[in-house]
């Protein structure tokens, strides 16, 4: 199902959420990703229903469904602290939408026969919420919503109670399961590495804002805005005067294409390093297989990012002074 | 570690001699007679007047928990639910019935009720309510809906908003949303709530000996008669083995409950109430939520009305007379002292036992926070059960074992008395508060160079200051409202104003009764002024 949100207004106090022609398409992983405190939760409980935004519609296939309550809207929604029904087995849990729907047992039993088969959890049918582990619990909430097949899944940082190898692997599960049932997802994260692994499209957001929204690596590799840069990762920004079309920062020039004030930005690994006088070392840090250098040119600072076995010279032979080759950059 | 503990047998000594005695010594009286005998026993279930009043004890008490619960319910849901303007002031006012002693309420209800009571001429006819299970049950009611009302509020505020989103996002709706996810979730303090409402209505004595009569006593009443009017100590002590057994049973599941229920509570989620505008006001709900408040208003405070106003007319006028006579050290051969001496006795009854209440639940409750032991689940039982026990058996106890000691008809056996009534709940209200204080603050004091026992005076006891001071309101507020265990223990010249207030009532004085009741009251206001002025939570 395609979802749109159309000129959308919420406020607290002075917190300002403001979102105009978000598309979601049908079928698609759509990421909300943004620091906390940006509104990311907001914009999901406005989709699901929870929150009744001040102006603006909420379209599902192009019909507004603004006055539709959250029970008839048939979404799914999993919270990053499962909210699985403590009093409730398993089974219980997983077979409560189904019941809400009144359908037959048998229907209800196979269906939460394969739900939590997709989920991998075959087995804990009597278990209750608290004898499993977070990583189960996760999986149990991931088979309630999605058992009675909403047509929007919603999720709302629904890893970050997880430690990192649950998180790293769960997440390859949810981008399955998604392409398996081709569903419709929002999913909510503050964490970037996350949001690329596992989004088609992802939308960061600051201060109540969509800033930018793209492809992971089109976010990557052109940011929009120095935010969308700095929030996905390492960055280097020059702000440099431009004549003739090109930008230069001592012998490290740009061809940008215009004259006056530039923002050129590329990313640590965007930067070769080769044996000459370009730029002056000041420090390095040794990453697993790969180094991270801080480098100055006329007391402006850049960061490379390169792989050991990529650099002209060995470790302890760092020279004082290296070449500096930019291969993609942007304007901002 | 013998002088670092020895501390705790003082406390325990006092326990065994005011409390284990005595109750052994009624177990002896109702179950020995030259050997162990179930003669007692089966004459009172054999008699048809003792088995109806146990059977209406059970009863009253399930429908006065009913009843409870059909008050305290809607205003749990509007006060975890809503913010409204006057919310503070109507919390506040909850808290009143728990320091009101039972013979004022119960003299307001005659004041209301009575033949020619306030609410009986406005209605032209007498509605029934006095001198049946209606009053009492209404009476019961007062009593106990601000529990309910604190405990289930104070729960489904935390419950998790997210359980309710999610099941609404699967299509729960209505009566199903609540019956499938938020009832199981708010159970464990309606439950709590019901099991201590009707422990609290098992054990009732001054509403039901006041406004039941002979007809609709309680066991508790009926030990009373058999002892002070018959000198039938062995038809009491039977009747009190029965009420203790019973008590003992409905105090576990109490305390069961009381543990499922703090293990909900932990849960820190707090949602913010909806705040209501004007217009929620002139919608179906605010006008709801205005009945119920202006309802919860007027049944509290009315019968303190009545007691007021009818302490203020003398001959059908406005007069102090009543308060001119409570005040005149005019010596009263109704109960042997004047009532100046009345007030003066309360007072110091209750100071009493703030003090010694403190002695004893101190240092039981420092043991029970730090120390781990084998039996300590055996301990806490031990040192709670004075709870299940109730006044008028705790007299014929101390009738029993004390009466050849010298002991007997001083100060002190009124006061040991109402410390052992009133200690549980010094005992209670300090171990919450003491569960609160994070364990890693006394640890960090101990790293710092502290005794054990210096870092809980220093740290832990001062973070504990708010359930130790509430505990000590409590203690007084029960000490000043205790009448049945005072009136079999006081010699005349230790007459307490709840004494004073049942002979006045006796003897059908009801002006005195009134002046004297607003006293009281003004008394208990003043524990009810600052417990709220702590704001610690009791249950
Ligand atoms: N129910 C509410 N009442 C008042 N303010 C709220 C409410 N919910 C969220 N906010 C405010 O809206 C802002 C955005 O919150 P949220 O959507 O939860 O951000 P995020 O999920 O990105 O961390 C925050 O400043 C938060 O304090
Ligand atoms: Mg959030």
């Amino acid at each position: 199902m395609r979802v749109e949100l159309r000129n959308v207004l919420k406020e607290w106090g002075d917190f300002r959420l403001e979102i105009d022609g978000l598309i979601v398409e049908d079928g698609e992983f759509l990421t909300l990703l943004g620091p906390s405190g940006c509104g990311k939760t907001t914009t999901l409980r406005i989709i699901a229903g929870f929150e009744r935004p001040d102006r603006g519609e909420i379209l599902f296939d192009g019909r507004p469904v603004n006055d539709l309550p959250p029970y008839e809207r048939n979404i799914g929604i999993v919270f990053q602290d499962y909210a699985l029904f403590p009093h409730m087995t398993v089974f219980k849990n997983v077979a409560f939408g189904l019941e809400m729907k009144g359908l037959p047992r048998g229907e209800i039993e196979k269906k939460v026969r394969w739900a939590l088969e997709i989920v991998g959890l075959t087995g804990l049918e009597n278990r209750y919420p608290e004898q499993l582990s977070g990583g189960q619990q996760q999986r149990v909430a991931l088979a309630r919503a999605l058992v009675v097949e909403p047509k929007v899944l919603l999720l709302d940082e629904p890893l970050s109670n997880l430690d990192a190898k649950i998180r790293e692997r769960l997440r390859g599960e949810i981008k399955r399961i998604q392409r398996t049932l081709g569903i419709t997802m929002i999913y909510v994260t503050h964490d970037q590495e996350e949001a690329m692994a596992i989004s088609d499209r992802i939308a960061v957001m600051n201060f109540g804002k969509v800033e930018q929204v793209g492809e992971p690596l089109e976010l990557y590799y052109s940011p929009r805005t120095e935010f969308v840069a700095r929030f996905l990762g390492l960055s280097n920004i020059l702000k440099l005067e431009a004549e003739n079309g090109r930008a230069c920062l001592g012998e490290l020039c740009f061809d940008v294409g215009r004259d006056g004030t530039v923002r050129v930005f590329f990313r640590p690994e965007s930067v070769y390093i080769t044996p000459g006088n370009t730029a002056e070392m000041i420090d390095y840090e040794l990453l697993p297989g790969r180094i991270r250098i801080k480098l100055e040119i006329d007391g402006k600072s850049l960061i490379a990012e390169r792989f050991l076995n990529e650099l002209p010279f060995s470790v302890e032979e760092m020279p004082e002074r290296v070449g500096v080759v930019v291969r993609d950059f942007s304007i901002l | 570690m013998r002088l670092r503990t020895g501390f705790i047998l003082v406390p325990l000594a006092f326990l065994l001699v005011f409390f284990y005695v005595p109750l052994v010594s009624i177990i002896k009286t109702g179950l020995w007679e030259n050997g162990f005998t179930l003669k007692y026993i089966s004459a009172v279930l054999q008699n048809d007047y003792h088995r109806h009043v146990i059977l209406f004890t059970v009863e009253q008490a399930i429908a006065s928990t009913l009843l409870t619960l059909a008050f305290g319910l809607p205003g749990a849901y509007i006060f975890a639910k809503y913010d409204f303007l006057g919310k503070r002031l109507t919390r506040a006012i909850l808290t009143v019935p728990f320091v009101m002693p039972g013979i004022m309420v119960a003299l307001g209800y005659i004041l209301l009720f009575g033949r020619d009571g306030i609410i009986t001429g406005l209605f032209g006819h007498d509605l029934g309510i006095l001198y049946s299970w209606k009053g009492i049950l209404l009476a019961h009611a007062f009593y106990n809906f601000p529990i309910v009302i604190r405990m289930v509020s104070s729960l489904w505020q935390r419950v998790n908003p997210h359980y309710e989103e999610a099941a609404m996002a699967l299509g729960a709706r209505g009566w199903r949303l609540f019956w499938r996810v938020t009832l199981p979730m708010i159970s464990p303090a309606i439950f709590a709530s019901a099991m201590l409402t009707f422990v609290f209505c098992f054990l009732s004595f001054s509403i039901p000996l006041i406004i039941g009569g002979y007809q609709y006593a309680t066991i508790e009443v009926d030990i009373f008669t058999s002892i002070m009017t018959l000198l039938d100590f062995k038809t009491g002590s039977a009747l009190a083995i029965i009420q203790i057994t019973l008590s003992v049973v409905f105090m576990y599941l109490y305390l069961r409950s009381l543990d499922a229920y703090a293990r909900r509570e932990e849960q820190k989620v707090l949602r913010k109430p909806v705040p209501f505008t004007r217009r929620d006001w002139l919608s179906l709900k605010g006008l709801a939520i205005a009945l119920y408040s202006f309802l919860v208003f007027v049944f509290i405070v009315s019968p303190l009305l009545a007691v007021l106003y009818d302490s203020l007319r003398f001959n059908g006028h406005w007069s102090l007379e009543w308060y001119r006579r409570v005040f005149s050290a005019e010596y009263n051969p109704m109960f042997g002292a004047t009532t100046l001496d009345a007030i003066r006795n309360s007072l110091a009854f209750g100071f009493t036992t703030v003090v010694l209440s403190l002695l004893v639940a101190l240092p039981i409750a420092y043991a029970l926070h730090r120390w781990n032991f084998t039996g300590k689940r055996l301990f806490d039982v031990m040192v709670m059960l004075p709870l299940a026990s109730s006044p008028i058996t705790l007299g014929l106890g101390y009738v029993r074992v004390f009466h050849a000691t010298p002991l007997y008809y001083t100060f002190w056996i009124v006061a040991v008395a109402h410390t052992i009534i009133a200690y549980p709940f010094v005992l209670r209200a300090v171990s919450t508060s003491l569960k609160k204080i994070r364990p890693n603050l006394f640890e960090a004091a101990l790293s710092l160079g502290a005794r054990e026992w210096k870092a809980f005076l220093k740290v832990e006891l001062p973070l504990a200051l708010g359930g130790v001071i509430v505990g000590a309101i409590f203690a007084f507020a029960i000490s000043i409202a205790e009448l049945g265990a005072t009136y079999m223990l006081a010699k005349p010249e230790y007459t307490t104003m709840t004494v004073a207030i049942y002979k006045f009532l006796g003897a059908r004085q009801f002006g005195s009764a009134s002046a004297l009741s607003v006293l009281l009251m003004v008394v208990s206001m003043a524990g009810f002024l600052a417990i709220e002025g702590v704001g610690e939570e009791v249950w």
